[in-house]
């Protein structure tokens, strides 16, 4: 299990040579290392913590977006007047009013986003695990199931047109990662 | 490995450096990385991709790999069962 990569085992399961410097009661703690390591590693790659991963991402794009777009959101002079009518609040309660309107903006706008990614990334690994392929009828499929899972709320003609437009843009995305590029050297 | 009381042991008894263990010894590292070989370059044209996009196994050549090599493992027992069965039963 620890042989270098790449060489047939020459040396029989428990027997390989000890690297420079450590004896041979060191060598269960060694396997026991590794072993954590492969399963970390393992864990790194599976399908659920790339949808985790997936997640964040999405999560952290929909926040963000949501940041830049709220500075050209808010002007509505109707407010402002009736503000003036009322009575004016103080800077701070305006101020902290506006930055709540913020988070929830971005709280909303980063669950939408993080659910599309999800769906999309979720579907597009497990579809991966089972075709044991890794071309682009993965981004294809996935992005077909994805688009239809949301918009199945506007029935099945909805549903399907949702999906092949989701589908075409996730192709065209997956294109775009793949192309060649020009030899650097 | 204390000789005391005994003559000069024949090169060819079972002692642990015996040149018979010593050939079947080589007989079985040759037998496993021949296996290894073959293993190595038959996944590697049916699983991995051509074209070198990225330096990390993908998640669909790595699940390849794992059935490649379970497949080949098993055939590899079921064809060296069937010759041995066929070999007891011809002599």
């Amino acid at each position: 299990m620890s042989a270098l990569p790449l060489v047939p085992p020459l040396f029989p399961a428990g027997k390989e040579p000890l690297p420079p410097g450590f004896t041979e009661d060191d060598r269960q703690v060694m396997l026991q290392n590794k072993r954590m390591q492969n399963y970390m590693q393992m864990g790194m790659e599976s399908c659920i913590a790339k949808t985790v991963m997936a997640a964040g991402m999405g999560f952290g794009m929909g926040a963000f977006i949501s940041l830049m777009s709220s500075s050209f959101a808010y002007e509505d002079p109707l407010i402002r007047q009736q503000q003036q009518a009322i009575g004016a609040i103080s800077t701070t309660a305006k101020a902290k009013e506006i930055f709540a309107e913020m988070g929830r903006g971005m709280w909303r706008s980063g669950k939408g986003f993080a659910k599309v990614t999800v769906l999309f990334a979720g579907t597009e690994c497990v579809i991966e695990s089972y075709r044991a392929r890794n071309d682009i009828g993965n981004a294809i499929a996935a992005g077909f199931i994805a688009g239809g899972v949301l918009a199945r709320n506007t029935g099945p003609r909805g549903a399907l047109w949702g999906g092949l437009g989701f589908s075409a843009f996730s192709a065209a995305i997956d294109l775009f990662l793949r192309r060649e590029t020009p030899e650097e050297d | 490995m204390s000789f005391l009381g005994r003559g000069p042991v024949a090169p060819s008894s079972a002692g642990p450096l015996s040149s018979e263990r010593v050939e079947a010894a080589i007989q079985e590292v040759e037998l496993v990385t021949d296996v290894f070989n073959r293993i190595v370059s038959s996944c590697h044209s049916k699983c991995i991709n051509q074209r070198y996009l990225d330096g990390e196994l993908s998640k669909g050549e790595s699940v390849c790999i794992d059935r490649c090599v379970a497949k080949f493992f098993e055939a590899n027992k079921r064809m060296g069962e069937k010759l041995q069965t066929m070999g007891a039963a011809a002599g």
